[in-house]
């Protein structure tokens, strides 16, 4: 017997509920404070400041395909900020110094999903130990202070530039944004992906190479989170040994909130940005509204959790 | 005074009616059948029966009076139970502990600790009172089938169960288990426990029930004693119509054929398959039969190459499989229909259109790039040429019914073109018009050139099916039989008392 779809305006809420959410957001804010937040520049720096979190987020995507959790994120993106901060103040080339950190990330992603795939480890411990790893190691390189003397201005670039009045990272967002999406929607690599995480056993018997395309899923998960903590160095002129770890807690939420919307209880690339988008326009919007940092915090999460709870409502 | 009565039952889901005006009466001391195609209402009535589902219409009157079951809590206190394909156990609790499953355990005062001495005193007696063996001190999940089903009746009688569901108990047993299976439930109906019998083995209905209630299309075809019918008129009561018992099996002529398939001295790993040597010609359907546990589907399973092999020699066409993987199985043309099709067939929460190009994705991509309107269009082909019952390609498998998925997995199995097929129960839980659609399948792929290794607990298909019957036990293959004429006393006597063709008779020596 087949079950009768529910009248479609309830499947277009629960299809995009997200992205409504995150039109009240900004509706309300506007209202709140039409004079701060609504305005162009406002948006721009809010793009900017979503950057971050969207590229690093991405990359949790994926390993969410496959069905694993990659908790190493938040220490990469240290850690690449760290390394390349660190390169660039030994005077390497522009190239040099975001590519050896991204070819390094990508290696030790890599490796996490060797050990996950070959030793049948937890991806949660393995990636828990490896985030600890890297924490240590972005210690020892910078003795646990933070890097900003000597940093050349080329180093800046990315992070500080503007073309067209938008800035450099704001495209760098969307070009990933896209990139991602088109691998994830349109390529037998990214439906290998989701099959993987959809049922492993049968993947495997319909001939896919579970070991490949598991590891490189890390991989990419690693260099985007690098790149990401690269980016921030970039744009602060300075890296810090901890910098990148406050990221790991608001990319899954960021995730988690893209599984409610678009492709329901899957994750997706579109739905991880808006997920990013509500997360950074609610950071932004509360401090204009001089919420404290702490109200912050705890609305950020009641709205996480009621997104995924309103979703798995409305499929019953 | 009947012990269940159901009167004008309706459910519906949206605007569907899964059940409509069904009405049945359960006495105590019964077992009755339940039957009828997939999709036909089966588990919709028991989910009603046990509180998972409410109905929309109609009454339930349990020894009497009228009830209201609000939930399988409910419906346990009144003593309905039910025993599922997936079995309800704590794999890791030994049987003890899942034998008092959601029950009060007998406690010290103060809660001192729990009385396992008296739980094993009621475990044995129970036991005794029901004339079975369980191994109540091993772990769940290192019982065999048998063993947890028989653990799920104990536990279920120990609730003071009289209404007992058992929905296709014997799907992976093998007859010995359901011999000992069936003493059970007469063991129980003698005590008084009414049993409702769900499945799609007809003799094993015949065997059972006194009455038989057959379903279809979520309405009552009706109900019958059992010795007013006989196995065809059943299933024209199953169907609404006429089916052709079986198609005329067409005699291979191939002894001049290639081999397609040639195995020698296969060991795997894990010694589950210790020596097998079997050939399949072109246009061959061989089917491989033994008892549960005799190493068909790991034999199987190794000449796919999900499971590694430490000897023995794999040849496809001539070609001798040094490396068996899925990925090079798919190259050389051949396929799995494995036997969990839920676990290892389908990704259930995506589409059939993905799930049916999923090992020949290559064939649609240009650069990695997937050409969607290509895939859709050849989809659809599929869909309606296997006439799977979807809303389209874009819907999820999970949606569909048992006998529409395994046409899924066999949409995508002809996507690759395969010669040889190896299918592992590829009729378990499906229909039968779904069933004979699927023999007619591999009927066609083996006159078209193709061959097929076919395993399947079900003996009467198997020689129904096959060209060839090879025997396995214990992980070897022991012995091999043409079908034409076999009987399955022959077969079995085979299973059950093994002996090596090559190996001298030892009768009559001293």
């Amino acid at each position: 017997m087949k079950e009768k779809g529910k009248p479609n305006w309830l499947q277009l809420l629960r299809v995009y509920g997200t992205v409504i959410a995150a039109i009240l957001i900004v509706i309300g804010f506007s209202v709140l404070s039409p004079a701060s937040f609504a305005t162009w520049d406002n948006a721009v720096n809010i793009s900017r400041q979503i950057s971050f979190l969207v590229i690093i987020a991405v990359g949790a995507t994926l390993v969410m395909a496959i069905g694993e959790f990659d908790l190493s994120v938040g220490a990469m993106a240290s850690f690449g900020g760290v390394f390349s901060a660190k390169l660039a103040v030994q005077g390497l080339p522009f190239w040099a110094v975001f590519l050896i950190p991204l070819g390094v990330a990508f290696a030790i992603g890599f490796i996490n999903g060797w050990i996950v795939t070959r030793f049948r480890v937890l991806s949660f411990i393995t990636t828990m130990a490896m985030g600890t790893i890297l924490g240590g190691f972005t210690f020892w390189f910078t003795g646990g202070t933070t890097i900003f003397e000597n940093i050349p201005e080329s180093f800046r670039y990315l992070g500080q530039s503007e073309w067209l009045g938008i800035p450099v990272l704001s495209f760098v967002m969307i070009l990933l944004t896209v990139i991602f999406w088109f691998v994830m929607a349109n390529t037998a690599f990214g439906r290998r992906l989701y099959a993987l995480g959809g049922n492993e056993a049968a993947s495997r018997i319909a001939g896919i190479n579970v070991h490949a395309n598991k590891n490189l899923a890390f991989a990419i998960c690693a260099a985007l989170a690098a790149l990401a903590g690269i980016l921030m160095a970039s744009r602060l002129g300075s890296a810090h040994p901890t910098g990148g770890n406050g990221l790991f807690l608001p990319a899954y939420a960021a995730a988690f909130l893209g599984m409610t919307t678009f492709k329901e209880g899957v994750p997706n690339i579109w739905g991880t940005f808006v997920g990013a988008a509500i997360i950074g326009i609610l950071a932004n919007g509360l401090t204009i509204l001089e919420v404290p940092t702490f109200m912050q915090d705890v609305i950020t999460g009641v709205i996480v959790i009621s997104a995924v709870i309103l979703q798995k409502l409305g499929r019953k | 005074m009947s012990l269940l009565q159901v009167r004008n039952l309706d459910k519906t889901f949206g605007k569907n009616y899964a059940l409509s005006g069904v009405s049945l009466t359960i006495e105590a001391g019964e077992i009755h059948a339940l039957v009828g195609e997939n999709g036909a209402g089966k588990s919709t009535f028991i989910k009603l029966i046990t509180g998972v589902y409410q109905p929309d219409g109609g009454d339930i009157f349990w020894q009497g009076e009228k009830v209201d079951i609000r939930n399988p809590r409910n419906a346990r206190d009144l003593g309905i139970s039910v025993i599922h394909q997936d079995r309800h156990l704590v794999p890791y609790f030994t049987g003890l502990e899942n034998l008092y499953l959601g029950a009060d355990y007998p406690k010290r005062k103060l809660w001192l600790g729990i009385r396992w001495d008296i739980m094993r005193e009621e475990a044995e007696k129970l036991k005794v009172q029901l004339g079975i063996e369980v191994p109540l001190e091993k772990q769940a999940q290192d019982m065999s089938p048998t063993e947890r089903t028989l653990l799920e009746i104990l536990r279920a009688v120990r609730i003071g169960c009289k209404l007992l569901f058992l929905d296709e108990p014997t799907a992976s047993l093998t007859d010995q288990e359901t011999e000992m299976l069936f003493r059970l439930l007469f063991c129980l109906k003698s005590q008084g426990t009414a049993i409702i019998y769900v499945s799609h083995r007809l003799d094993e209905v015949f065997r059972l029930a006194e009455r038989i209630t057959v379903l279809r299309n979520g309405q009552l075809a009706g109900t019958v004693i059992k010795d007013d019918v006989n196995k065809d008129s059943l299933i024209k009561l199953m169907a609404g119509r006429e089916i052709l018992s079986s198609d005329v099996k067409k005699e291979a002529e191939v002894n001049s054929e290639p081999f397609v398939l040639e195995v020698k001295g296969l060991r795997t790993v894990d010694k589950r398959v210790k020596e097998a040597a079997f050939s399949v010609r072109k246009g061959e359907i061989v089917g491989v039969f033994g008892l549960a546990g005799a190493g068909r589907t790991e034999l199987l399973e190794a000449i796919y190459g999900i499971r590694p092999k430490c000897r023995g020699e794999i040849t496809i066409n001539g070609k001798d499989l040094s490396k068996p993987s899925p990925a090079v199985s798919l190259q050389e043309g051949i396929v799995l229909i494995p036997e969990d099709r839920r676990g290892q067939a389908l990704i259930m929460d995506m589409s059939i259109r993905e799930n049916i190009t999923l090992p020949v994705l290559k064939n649609y991509t240009a650069r990695g790039i997937i050409a969607h309107t290509k895939e859709l269009r050849d989809t659809e082909d599929c869909i309606t040429e296997l006439k799977i019952k979807a809303n389209g390609a874009g819907q999820a498998v999970q949606a569909l019914s048992g006998g529409n998925q395994q046409k899924v997995v066999f949409a995508r199995a002809l996507m690759s073109r395969p010669g040889l097929f190896l299918c592992d129960e590829p009729t378990q839980g499906v229909d039968v018009m779904t069933r004979s659609e699927i023999h007619r399948l591999l009927r066609n792929q083996a006159e078209q050139g193709g061959a097929v290794v076919y395993v399947s607990s079900d003996l009467e298909e198997m020689l129904e099916v096959a060209h060839r019957l090879v025997i396995m036990h214990d992980g070897e293959t022991i012995t091999e039989f043409a079908t034409k004429g076999l009987t399955q006393e022959s077969v079995l006597q085979c299973c059950y008392y093994p002996r090596k063709e090559s190996e001298p008779s030892i009768e009559g020596e001293g």
